[in-house]
């Protein structure tokens, strides 16, 4: 992994103090990010999507598969990280949610092992209190993040926004292309010359945003909403994160040319190569 | 050597002892040489001589003789006239002199007749000899060794490549004994500093290699310390982590079970008010492990913060959360456009001016306003958060960082907002960065609370 991700595991070394990352234990009042009369969109394609719920806390499992079931979700609740690997390569999901802290094999290591073989859509559920845990799982690429205890109504606005945006839309066929980067809207791949760049639906559609305006800025607002299908929360590093991750992935590559730069307190653009 | 103690003893020993023997020797040598060519040197014979060409020819054979005199090496013969000059312009050294005038003074007092077969002109004393002239004139021999160390030790050349070579084997003695002592030492300071701002990584052990000396053994006392001590800060923050996991899971299954009733039995003002207080438990708990956490931390592995930015950021997720509140309208407003640069713990810090600004929020009436102020001093850096409210009394003003205090308005008024950790928080953050929070009322009324940073 260390090989596969070097920039985001300096950033992560960095932060690995003796004093665990003091953490802002706010009462956020989560504003709804998607109004609960989104369900309608669910009704549509949507409507057997398949999830692979790994969590070790069974009357957890339980009642949260209870929860999402009654929104059309199937849900396959594993306990351990070993039965969720066994469970995830036995069946096709449509998202994983995954516990970071679980004894035997943890969260981390679950969401490694996915991200080696595919790029299905991961939400994490971490412990409030460590900022690291909490980040550390979108830089080994998960796609969100909720910290538990959370407000159920909001990991399924979560996972409807993602669901929604791994379909392919109508009207969003045209492949997108700038220097050596090339954007398949109909497979949902990119490419950077020949070489396929192996995204995770996050940052494919963060590649997106920016490349359909090449060299303007979009604000970390508007790609939160469209990537992750949520507005950008106090505090919340997703995006620079996800950012960190599709540049390193950019540069592994062999793209050279274009950038992303980041402008301070704006939002991202990507610099057409000269 | 395994003992600092030997080797200090040992080594003063020896230096003392060889520098002892070598100015004894030297002194030795040099008194032995003196005395041996003093004594190998007769002077009757060229006194005789002397004596007899001055009869013959008066003071000017006297200096013809001595020009041809050849004395035996390292003597020079001296005749010195009544002026005191010597006959044939030699002049004397310092010392010479010195040793001259010595003797000359001495020896007046008791300067006696010569002997019967010796020559009528010769005078003999102790020390020095007097030739009379035919004019009554004296010529006074004086017979100097100071000669000899000149042609032993050869010339001022050589004498400076001794003094050099001296000072540089002595140096390296001295240098090897000190860099022995103060290198390690050296570094098990360098080694504590950074324990003590809480890199407990470090060891010494390796850097002072395979010493068996009391410097060695300190050192692997020093690592089995910071072995302790990281265990037991790595066992409290597992501790820390374990209390907030068993503490929230329930907390998650509440927040399931209670969405769970919701659909069954219809969306009651109950549920959002267990909700509700599940979130406040979750925040408290929060506050008491960061509360903890900071009591314990030591920390002083600093980045560089622009606090200018960071100000700015909480002030924005401030906002944002009163915007959630609505009803209450309260806004903070800040002008923090300048860039202030210190060093220290970027999530400390949010933390502390993030909890002031909260609290200041909480006590704002609605469509308050808050206002924060920052004044950059030379020596250091004030961050003042005031607020709108009724202030607090001023016996409660030193009492509002300790934690879960309550003034007895906030009692009174049975608010359920807030841990009673924040301030409490804030302080500990402050001072984990040597600053300094203390709250006073504003002049137009509300409370202000100052944080003052040291520049960085």
């Amino acid at each position: 992994m260390d090989k596969l991700y070097p920039r985001t595991r300096e950033q992560t070394s960095a932060n690995t103090q003796i004093l665990p990352r003091i953490v802002k234990y706010s009462s956020f009042i989560i504003a709804p990010m998607t109004p609960l009369a989104d369900d309608a969109n669910m009704n549509g394609p949507d409507q057997s999507a398949s999830i692979l719920l790994i969590d070790d806390d069974r009357e957890l499992s339980a009642m949260l598969s209870d929860f999402l079931s009654a929104d059309r979700l199937r849900i396959s609740a594993c306990n351990s990280g070993e039965q969720g690997l066994l469970e995830f390569a036995n069946s096709q999901f449509d998202l994983v949610i995954l516990d970071i802290m679980m004894p035997g094999i943890g969260g981390l290591d679950v969401l490694r092992k996915i991200r080696q073989s595919s790029t299905t859509p991961v939400i994490m559920l971490t412990a409030r209190g460590d900022d690291l845990d909490r980040i550390i799982g979108l830089e080994f690429g998960a796609d969100d993040y909720l910290t538990k205890p959370f407000n159920p109504r909001e990991l399924l606005a979560r996972i409807k926004a993602i669901l929604r945006r791994s379909k392919p839309q109508n009207g969003e066929s045209r492949n997108l292309k700038l220097g050596d980067i090339t954007l398949d809207s109909r497979t949902h791949r990119a490419s950077v010359s020949a070489t396929e760049l192996a995204l995770t639906g996050t940052e494919y559609e963060i590649l997106r945003c920016l490349l359909e305006t090449p060299g303007e800025v979009v604000s970390k607002e508007n790609l939160s909403q469209r990537a992750l299908g949520r507005r950008l929360l106090p505090y919340d590093r997703s995006v620079d994160t996800h950012i960190s991750n599709l540049r390193g992935k950019l540069e592994r590559a062999g793209n050279k040319n274009e950038t992303i730069q980041n402008q301070r307190g704006v939002g991202y653009l990507l610099i057409p190569g000269s | 050597m395994h003992s600092l103690f030997l080797r200090f003893f040992l080594s003063f020993w020896l230096i003392i002892g060889i520098i002892i023997s070598a100015a004894a020797t030297a002194g030795f040598w040099y008194a032995e040489q003196v005395r041996e060519s003093i004594e190998d040197f007769h002077l009757s014979d060229p006194l005789f001589e002397a004596s007899a060409a001055l009869d013959a020819g008066g003071p000017i054979a006297l200096k013809e003789w001595l020009q041809d005199y050849e004395p035996a090496r390292g003597i020079t013969l001296f005749i010195i006239d009544e002026a005191g000059n010597d006959l044939i312009n030699r002049s004397m050294s310092t010392w010479t002199e010195r040793t001259y005038r010595r003797h000359r003074d001495h020896d007046k007092l008791r300067s006696r007749l010569s002997r019967r077969d010796e020559p009528q002109n010769l005078r003999r004393s102790r020390h020095l000899s007097q030739l009379i002239g035919g004019d009554g004139k004296t010529y006074t021999f004086y017979v100097s060794a100071s000669r000899i160390p000149e042609s032993i030790w050869g010339d001022s050349d050589v004498r400076l490549l001794l003094l050099i070579f001296a000072l540089l084997v002595s140096g390296a003695v001295s240098y090897a004994l000190a860099s022995a002592i103060s290198s390690p030492v050296r570094k098990l300071r360098i080694a504590t500093v950074s324990l003590a701002d809480g890199d407990l990584e470090i060891r010494v052990a390796d850097s002072l290699g395979n010493r068996r000396d009391e410097l060695g053994l300190l050192g692997r006392d020093f690592d089995t310390m910071a072995t302790k001590l990281q265990g037991a800060a790595k066992r409290q923050t597992e501790l820390s982590r374990n209390i907030s996991h068993e503490l929230r899971s329930p907390l998650a299954r509440i927040r399931v079970a209670v969405e769970l009733a919701r659909r069954k039995a219809g969306d009651l003002s109950e549920f959002s008010r267990l909700d509700d207080e599940a979130e406040r438990l979750d925040s408290l708990i929060g506050q008491i492990l960061s509360y903890t956490k900071l009591e314990a931390s030591t920390d002083r592995k600093f980045d560089v913060v622009d606090l200018g930015e960071l100000i700015g950021e909480v002030v924005e997720n401030v906002n944002y959360e009163c915007k959630a509140d609505a009803a209450k309208g309260v806004k903070v407003i800040a002008h923090t456009a300048q860039k202030i640069e210190i060093r220290g713990h970027p999530d400390a810090l949010i933390s502390a001016i993030e909890n002031v600004m909260r609290n200041a929020v909480r006590h704002s009436p609605p469509n308050g306003e808050v206002r924060v102020a920052i004044k950059r001093g030379e020596t250091n850096t004030t961050i003042s958060v005031s607020d709108s409210g009724s202030g607090v009394r001023d016996d409660d003003l030193p009492r509002l960082f300790e934690p879960f205090y309550r003034t007895r308005e906030s009692s009174e008024s049975n608010s359920l907002d807030g841990t009673g950790l924040g301030l409490a928080i804030a302080r500990r953050a402050i001072e984990l960065h040597r600053g300094q929070i203390c709250a006073r009322n504003g002049a137009e009324g509300g409370l202000v609370v100052d944080i003052s940073l040291p520049a960085s």
